[in-house]
């Protein structure tokens, strides 16, 4: 069995939990958000032919009251990076952490998630940014937790460019 | 050589002996210490280049220290080098931890536990003297023990006081927070490793960083009556979830399985990569951590001492009960049988029902009574109901019962039955034996009568009366009147049994002489002594058609006349009986 830890991160309020609470496996109240900052779920997903367990630390945003813990990302071999696109700010936080794990983490795998597909017109970020970064080759998928647009292509995004890595 | 070749540069002619000798010195000085020179260079080089004096050094540096350590100056060596190599591992630590961190991982473990144990005999000591004064029935009990098993009473009692199962194992992944391997015991209900395995990794790193100083983690998590028993290597956590409170020494076995798998695996610790299955090579050494640990170990053998005592009752009393059955049963089977052997008495069935038994046949009137068989065979009658309908049996011994109690036969007389054929035996008066022809047929089972061997006992009683005379004469002697009056009884009872017979009666009266004297007169005495009687008779009644007087004078004595008493017993009459069927008449 091939497990893979896989980190949630986003800023406070852009839905990961929203993401997990619909297409994972989950044991955990949500409690733990609050109290100590993260609760792991569980994706199954097939990718590369082979079966991948996807231990997911949905890790609590940052907001004025906590502040994400870093080594709750300590081996972990991916990232989804989940942006609210009607909040402008997020893409900014969002960028902004994904500065700070790679120089703390290094180069690891990860994928923007542009979440609230569903309500693209009230979108409030600059597109053009998201382009450059997909011209610069990086993985960007626009999800909805509210219809699951997205939402498993993300997960399997993620193992195969985790896969592509380990390899 | 330069300096060499510079001295050999041409010289004016002057000075060319003194130069030429120069030359020649200098040739065999050079000749003589030009190797000295030479190596003299070379130490000077090694000693002054310190790539060399390393070289040097390195080479025999090892064996330098042995020496010294041999020559006894070991302390002087360790004060001189104890700076350096505390600076050293400073700096290393400094630098990375873990590094150091890991090679002392093996050596830590045995010396923490050392600690431990030392700790907890402290420990239990101190437990030991608070215990000291404990006069409970249970600490007796415990103290009794220790005393039995050689054991501390600390010991004793901690090992009655603890409780606890390890439910769970889980081998996690430190940096990834993984599961590794899982092992539960049986029957426990668990939920997903890897989300269980992730949030107690989570949970560590949060106290870690919420709290912990420097090198510090969270040892065990207490939850209800759970306990999460978490211990760390370099590369993985071992985490124990328990139900209620395992041993100190548990935690030993924790870091010993622990110490053992990051030995065992650290290749596979090294190149982890998120395949777990490597690591079920760990199944065995987790699986061991799987204690159950009962409250008291003595319950474990008592237990089994309680349930064998109880089975082993159990059977007892199953064993009493069916032996107190079967040998009711078989008492009552063998009472049944007993009481329908007796005559008169059949059993058709016997059976129990309410608690009582119940005994189904017949019984003839006179037959035992079955209360008295109960009370011989110590049978109590309140157990059981006699359902026995009255019948006539026609066991022998029952109809000659009946044929007694209904003929009521005469002292001398004797009744049996045999086939339906009652038999009679001895003497009866002529009166009974009329009785008995009229009623024996009318007793229930008898169907033949057989009183050939009846006697009569008027007849016996006649024939064997001797009515003595006088020497020579023919008149009784005095006395003989109430002898007289019984021969008349008889013949008259004698005639009315035959009448009532209907049969005939003849009587022969027989005179009798001694044998003194001659023949001839002898006969006719006894002819007159018969005829005396007989005359006497008829007077009384006795039919005369009925006697036959016949004097047999000495041809038939009644006793040798060897005495008086014989020879007066022949000087006598005496009686014979013929009863014969009346013939018809044409």
């Amino acid at each position: 069995m091939l497990q893979k830890k896989i980190c949630m991160l986003g800023s406070f309020s852009v839905g990961k939990t929203s993401l997990v609470r619909r297409f994972v496996e989950s044991i955990f109240d949500e409690k733990y958000h609050t109290t100590i900052g993260v609760k792991v779920d569980k994706k199954v997903v097939r990718a590369e032919s082979e079966e991948v367990t996807l231990v997911l630390w949905d890790i609590h945003g940052e907001d004025v009251f906590q502040t994400m813990r870093m080594t709750y990302l300590r081996g972990m071999s991916g990232y989804l990076l989940v942006v609210d696109p009607t909040r402008k700010q997020t893409l900014e936080d969002a960028l902004s952490l994904q500065a700070r794990v790679r120089e703390g983490m290094g180069q690891i795998p990860w994928i923007l998630i542009l979440n609230k597909c569903d309500l693209a017109s009230e979108w409030e970020i600059d597109l053009d940014r998201i382009k450059i970064l997909q011209n610069g080759g990086q993985p960007v998928i626009r999800t909805s937790a509210k219809t699951g647009e997205g939402v498993e292509e993300a997960f399997v995004g993620l193992a195969r460019a985790v896969l592509h890595s380990a390899s | 050589m330069p300096e060499h070749a510079q001295r050999r540069a041409p010289v004016p002619e002057p000075e060319k002996a003194a130069d030429a000798k120069e030359l020649a010195f200098e040739e065999l000085r050079h000749m003589i210490v030009s190797p000295e020179q030479e190596q003299i260079v070379e130490i000077r080089s090694r000693i002054e280049s310190p790539e060399r004096r390393i070289e040097d050094v390195s080479a025999v540096v090892a064996e330098a220290i042995q020496m010294r350590r041999e020559r006894g100056d070991a302390a002087a060596l360790s004060q001189a080098l104890a700076p350096t190599v505390q600076e050293t591992l400073r700096e290393s630590v400094q630098k990375d931890p873990h590094v150091l961190a890991e090679a002392l991982f093996p050596v830590m473990g045995p010396a923490i536990r050392r600690s431990i144990t030392e700790t907890l005999r402290s420990m239990i000591e101190s437990f030991n003297e608070a215990l000291e004064h404990s006069i409970s029935v249970q600490g007796i009990q415990w103290r009794i023990e220790a005393l039995r098993t050689g054991k501390p009473f600390a010991e004793i009692v901690l090992m009655h006081s603890l409780v606890f199962r390890v439910e769970q194992v889980f081998l996690i992944h430190r940096e990834t927070g993984l599961p590794l391997e899982h092992v539960t015991t049986p029957a426990v209900a668990t939920q997903d490793p890897s989300m269980v395995a992730g949030m107690l990794s989570a949970i560590q790193q949060f106290v870690r960083d919420s709290f912990a100083s420097q090198g510090e983690s969270l040892d065990s998590m207490t939850v209800g009556g759970l306990e999460v028993w978490i211990d760390e290597g370099p590369h993985a956590a071992i985490a124990a979830v328990i139900r209620g409170h395992a041993p100190a020494d548990y935690r030993i076995a924790l870091k010993e399985c622990l110490e053992a798998i990051e030995r065992a695996f650290g290749a596979a610790f090294d190149d982890f990569r998120g395949d777990t299955s490597p690591f079920r090579a760990a199944d065995a050494r987790l699986q061991a951590l799987l204690i159950t640990q009962h409250r008291e170990r003595q319950g474990t053998i008592r237990k089994p001492r309680m349930v064998i005592g109880g089975s082993a009752l159990v059977v007892a009393i199953i064993a009493g009960w069916i032996s107190y059955v079967t040998y009711d049963v078989h008492r009552w089977t063998n009472f049944a049988r007993s009481l329908g052997a007796h005559p008169g008495i059949v059993v058709t069935s016997f059976e129990k029902s309410g608690g009582r038994w119940h005994i189904h046949g017949f019984r003839d009137p006179l037959a035992i009574e079955p209360a008295d068989e109960l009370i011989r065979n110590g049978l109590d009658a309140r157990d059981i109901d006699f359902e026995l309908a009255p019948f006539y049996s026609l066991d022998d011994v029952i109809v000659t019962q009946r044929a007694e109690k209904l003929l009521a036969p005469p002292s001398g007389v004797n009744l049996s039955e045999g086939r339906g054929t009652l038999s009679v035996t001895g003497t009866a008066p002529s009166a009974w034996m009329a009785k008995f022809r009229d009623r024996a047929f009318m007793v229930p089972g008898v169907t033949l009568i057989d009183a050939s061997s009846l006697r009569d006992s008027e007849i016996v009683s006649l024939e064997a009366t001797v009515l003595t005379f006088p020497v020579g004469g023919a008149q009784l002697e005095p006395g003989q009147q109430e002898a007289t009056a019984r021969v008349e009884s008889d013949l008259k009872a004698i005639l009315e049994y035959a009448g009532e017979t209907n049969q005939q009666a003849a009587f022969s009266i027989i005179g009798h002489t001694d044998s003194t004297g001659i023949e001839g007169p002898n006969q006719l005495l006894s002819n007159q002594r018969a005829a005396a009687v007989a005359s006497t008779l008829i007077r009384r009644g006795i039919p005369k058609s009925t006697l036959t007087v016949r004097g047999v004078g000495t041809s038939e004595p009644l006793r040798p006349e060897d005495t008086e008493e014989g020879r007066q017993l022949n000087r006598s009459v005496t009686f014979r009986v013929n009863l014969s069927p009346v013939s018809a008449t044409p």
